[in-house]
């Protein structure tokens, strides 16, 4: 059991910030997220029980998200003008094509339903194990490598302009799990994390 | 990415692991300045906290968050102020104009160059993307913008169409808003403008600015910033 050092925090500002764009799908929404996020976890004093910061941190983000989205849908909708877009990112990057391609990934991941997406952002945006982003899911450790593997592919089928499969019954939903078990634990497979090596 | 292979589950995998896209400086700024507060606020409570520090550790981070909040809300207006000027209306009504109807005839590629239209605004030429893209000049209109001529010509490939505006006379700024990306020292700004992806840049202190309807946000970006001379930008 430890005290959150709020001078730590500073230090996951950047990996946060994606994590909420990847559940947003806009950086305007993402930053104010991120802000709203510290500003409640900065409001008093946190214990943390043997969890590290970004564990925490990404608990707090869900959360926060979950109660947004959830007074936001009690609110009338409003369309953004060309003047409402607040300047996004004033460092340019490199080259455009690759700002415009991590938009349009961040933008794909935000449009994958809700347990998909968490899982997503916990384990390839925010870079927490299995088991941290389990935790702060609270649900089963297979059931988040279900979840990763099946967002991925959804991603990537999207942003191919795939057709999306179609629903699965338990079987199917069974064997998708074992594929994503096994490539999981395969070496230089592609879902990497923290646990793994 | 209409133009490249979408990336693999791998691939994308290492896309998202290895982005280093940063938080906007003013949030940096926002957060380092929360942490301070509360730095500041738990040092001497540390240990002995009476119930007036518990109620201050309540009230203060709203204190704070008010004082935040309106500060952004300060910066805001004086964003909005600033970007409320002639360019700002520029960009958008020269967006607006790329989306409309052509009133004169398509301009031929130029004699001399071939990588432009025999088409200019005082020494700034659009460029001719039939040979390197596949996208063929379609026709052309002008029009008079608070007082700037602005040039529009317009190509088309396929079902897609887009824009290119070149307005007249010395542009203050490109407007504000979007994703800013910088190619070869000039900075694009893609935005949106009733749902159309809109890239806006200066040339040789021209405002241009380039939309379309069926076209994404990198095609566009990858035709306003090529460059005959950069065989790699295609």
């Amino acid at each position: 059991m430890r005290v959150l050092d709020p001078q730590s925090l500073s230090q996951h500002v950047d990996r946060l910030y994606r994590a909420a764009w990847g559940l947003c799908g806009s950086r305007e929404d993402a930053e104010d997220l991120v802000q709203e996020t510290f500003a409640k976890v900065l409001s008093r004093r946190r214990v943390l029980h043997g969890d590290d910061d970004l564990f925490y941190l990404m608990r707090v983000l869900r959360n926060t998200f979950l109660t947004n989205r959830r007074t936001a849908s009690r609110r009338p909708q409003t369309v953004a003008t060309l003047e409402d877009v607040v300047t996004a990112d004033p460092k340019p990057v490199s080259r455009p094509e690759q700002a415009i391609e991590m938009q349009e990934i961040y933008a794909t991941i935000a449009e994958l339903p809700e347990d998909f997406r968490m899982a997503l952002v916990a384990i390839d945006v925010l870079g927490l194990s299995y088991r941290e982003a389990a935790r702060a899911l609270r649900v089963r450790e297979a059931t988040i490598t279900t979840r990763l593997f099946r967002a991925r592919k959804q991603v990537a089928a999207r942003l191919a302009d795939e057709p999306e499969p179609a629903p699965r019954d338990r079987d199917a939903e069974r064997g998708d799990a074992a594929q994503a078990r096994r490539e999981r634990l395969r070496p230089g497979g592609v879902l990497p994390s923290r646990d793994t090596p | 990415m209409t133009d490249r292979s979408p990336p693999t589950e791998s691939e994308l995998v290492e896309l998202v692991r290895s982005s280093d896209v940063r938080a906007p400086e003013s949030l940096h700024r926002k957060i380092n300045a929360m942490i301070a507060s509360r730095a500041s606020r738990s040092a001497p409570a540390r240990g002995q906290r009476s119930a007036t520090d518990a109620r201050g550790y309540s009230l203060r981070p709203r204190l704070a968050a008010v004082g935040a909040i309106a500060a952004a809300l300060i910066a805001l207006a004086v964003a909005v102020s600033l970007s409320g000027g002639p360019s700002t209306l520029s960009v958008r009504d020269a967006a607006a104009l790329t989306t409309r109807a052509a009133t004169h005839t398509a301009p031929n590629e130029s004699s001399s160059n071939h990588a432009e239209l025999a088409v200019a605004v005082e020494g700034v030429s659009f460029p001719y993307w039939g040979r390197h893209f596949g996208w063929r000049s379609t026709g052309m209109r002008t029009d008079n913008v608070d007082g700037r001529s602005v040039t529009t010509t317009f190509y088309s490939s396929g079902h897609r169409r887009v824009g290119y505006a070149i307005v007249a006379g010395n542009a203050p700024s490109q407007g504000s808003g979007g994703v800013v990306s910088s190619h070869d020292g000039t900075e694009y700004r893609l935005l949106t403008y009733n749902g159309a992806p809109v890239v806006t840049w200066l040339r040789e202190g021209h405002l241009c600015v380039v939309s379309g309807r069926g076209v994404d946000g990198a095609t566009l970006l990858r035709l306003a910033s090529w460059d005959e001379r950069r065989p790699t930008n295609s």
